[in-house]
């Protein structure tokens, strides 16, 4: 027998329902979405980012005493271009703040608002929260907001992340971050998140190249981050400032062949003193360079026993000569070669 | 004052009928002094207090009749063409409620072709105008002073004159057929919410009543989909736990010549007039009482 029809609502209008009710539990009260003057904000002082320029150099103008006086005028530059499009346009995304007082302090969004001011604005979109976010949730805002714009210098990207692991782990307790977790707290990509935890934990010398500017892309910065051998990190700093590409850098490191994998993350100093309980015995691109070590050996007297062992390598595969070479170094331990 | 609106952007599914239900209640067995408020171009709800009249600008369109107090002799009436609906909000003009044959009860009608025309509007800085109307006649002293309860039967839309209802309510309900079209149409009001939640301060929230399950029958596709929507989690709390079923009285008492015309003017045990007593005091319960 059949059975009876059930009816229901369908799975993407639930979830809609679902979500739409989420939204509203969970914010509703705790932040609102306005126009506010601009004559009522002030910009962060505790923003990472790093702008010299304030409201009262854009509403007075920069004065020529002013020791940044030459930085100011550069940022002023840039915001114009804001500005001209905030004129047509408006802001597209509100900016955040918070209340303090009869004032509201910037949270994330002092370009639009300098710019909005700089175009002429009386007003401008914000979502006002009713108290300072906590530590972890400001940064986090900030953070979230940062990543949208494309003039941060990695340093200032790098402060950032390293600001918004500390204020995780004040609020939810000093637990070891892992890539994992900064992808899920920051919604990087899982390789993302890797490369800026590698570069964190960067050697000295490549830290300093990158508070100097001299390193600016994130992930050329890790892949030299993660080379461990001094000499060798040098020759890939050195092509780098030259201006060689990612994949011309990955060439030098394969050259090399002392790319460490991902999990040895761990910061060269702690490997100083360990001692080596193993010999690496290196790769090779060509399988035949596999069957002459092989061949030499077993043309030895006591190896010729093995020599039906290695008859029906194809020595055109790599997988094949891998698991030969394998074998070999198995034989020699096992003949305790002296 | 307590602001309460019925709205689903999909037709038909009782919001006029819940509009009139509450206003009655309110007014007439509450003793609350009420404000009807039709902000549907259609103007069913004011066709229940008032003989509109057809719009020769418009002829497909409703507009209120004279208004009582009116008189073309008296000079202080000369500029006056003798009509007032709540469209007159839009066009910076004074709003003069109409007496209603219900105690307690007093009309702003619809004007068709007015409000259609601040529906269609679409420039950013009007739209904007056109949303903040409602709210800033709602909160005229005149208003507040004179009305304890404002009803809004509102248009089946997501447009200018259904947020501006939003932005200007207290509290809202949201009438639903057990059915998909107007489970969809639940949607679209509850991201009317959203938005304008997240516009409000703590101290003013829009509250959401519920979701109001009319027109029940007792057949597997209104139970199946009402129990879905009970056993949602998130849902599941927003659906009052009261419902108006199918009856064919709701629907009669729309006409003209229906006596009684009020549905709480049916002997205390009938079975209509018994569901929405239950129905609208348990809304205005939630309205008047909790905040
Ligand atoms: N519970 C009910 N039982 C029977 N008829 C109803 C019921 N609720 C509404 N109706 C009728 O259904 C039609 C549509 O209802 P209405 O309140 O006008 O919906 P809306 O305002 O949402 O378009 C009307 O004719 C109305 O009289
Ligand atoms: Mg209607």
């Amino acid at each position: 027998m059949a059975k009876k029809k059930r009816f229901g609502v369908s799975q993407a209008l639930t979830r809609g329902l679902t979500e739409t009710i989420n939204v509203v539990e969970n914010n509703a009260g705790i932040f609102r979405n306005t126009v506010l003057p601009l004559s009522r904000i002030e910009l962060d002082p505790e923003n990472p980012r790093k702008l010299a320029i304030d409201l009262l150099d854009i509403r007075q103008g920069i004065q020529a005493t002013d020791p940044w006086v030459s930085q100011k005028q550069e940022e002023l530059e840039r915001l114009k271009e804001l500005a001209a499009t905030i004129a047509s346009t408006g802001v597209i995304n509100p900016i955040v703040v918070y209340k303090r007082g009869d004032i509201y302090r910037v949270v994330a969004g002092e370009r639009r608002c300098l710019a909005s001011v700089l175009a002429g604005k009386q007003e401008i979109d914000a979502r006002v929260f009713n108290e300072k976010p906590k530590g972890f949730d400001l940064k986090l805002v900030q953070w979230v907001e940062n990543t949208a714009r494309d003039d941060l210098s990695l340093d200032e990207r790098l402060d950032n992340i390293r600001d918004l692991i500390k204020e995780y782990c004040v609020q939810y307790g000093d637990v070891p971050i892992t890539a994992t977790l900064l992808k899920d707290i920051t919604s990087l990509s899982l390789p993302q998140a890797t490369y800026y935890l590698t570069v964190l934990n960067a050697p000295d010398d490549v830290k300093t190249l990158i508070k100097d500017g001299t390193l600016r892309s994130l992930d050329k910065a890790a892949l030299i981050a993660s080379i461990t051998a001094p000499a060798v990190r040098q020759e890939a700093i050195t092509a780098c400032i030259e201006g060689y590409s990612l994949k011309q850098l990955r060439s030098i490191v394969t050259k090399n062949k002392i790319l460490t994998t991902k999990k040895v993350i761990v910061p060269n100093v702690k490997r100083r003193g360990r001692t080596s309980t193993r010999v690496n015995m290196g790769y090779t691109a060509n399988p035949k360079v596999v069957k002459q070590l092989i061949d030499a050996v077993l043309l030895q007297e006591r190896y010729k026993k093995y020599v039906a062992t290695f008859n029906s390598v194809n020595w055109d595969y790599l997988d094949q000569a891998t698991k030969a070479f394998r074998q070999l170094i198995d034989i020699l331990e096992l003949e305790q070669v002296g | 004052m307590k602001v309460i609106a019925f709205l689903n952007n999909k037709g038909g599914v009782g919001k006029t009928t819940c509009s009139r239900l509450m206003a009655e209640y309110l007014s007439k067995v509450k003793r609350i002094p009420t404000l009807g408020i039709d902000f549907d171009p259609q103007c069913n709800f004011s066709h229940q207090y008032l003989s509109m009249e057809i719009d020769p600008a418009a002829p497909e369109g409703l507009m209120p009749p004279l208004h009582p107090d009116y008189n073309p002799h008296d000079p202080d009436d000369a500029d006056w063409d003798g009509r007032s609906s709540i469209a007159e909000i839009f066009y910076g003009q004074g709003v003069i409620p109409y007496p209603t044959y219900v105690e307690n009860l007093d009309f702003a009608p619809g004007h068709a072709e007015r409000l259609l025309a601040a529906e269609a509007v679409r420039k950013s800085e009007v739209v904007d105008k056109v949303h903040r109307q409602l709210t800033g006649f709602l909160s005229s002293p005149d208003v507040c002073e004179a009305y304890q309860a404002v009803v809004i039967d509102t248009a089946p839309s997501k447009g200018p004159l259904t947020v501006s209802v939003m932005k200007a309510a207290t509290h809202i309900v949201i009438p639903s057929v057990m059915e998909e079209q107007p489970v969809q149409g639940i949607y679209g009001m509850l991201q009317l919410w959203m938005q304008e939640s997240l516009t409000r301060e703590k101290s003013n929230p829009l509250t959401l009543i519920g979701i109001l399950p009319n027109m029940f029958k007792q057949t597997r596709l209104h139970k199946d989909i009402l129990k879905s929507l009970q056993d949602n989690a998130a849902i599941g709390k927003y659906i009052l736990p009261i419902k108006l079923c199918q009856r064919i009285v709701f629907a009669e008492i729309d006409a003209e010549e229906a006596t009684p015309r009020s549905i709480f003017d049916f002997p205390d045990h009938h079975v209509a007039r018994c569901e929405a007593l239950e129905v609208c005091e348990h809304l205005a319960e939630r309205i008047l009482n909790h905040g």
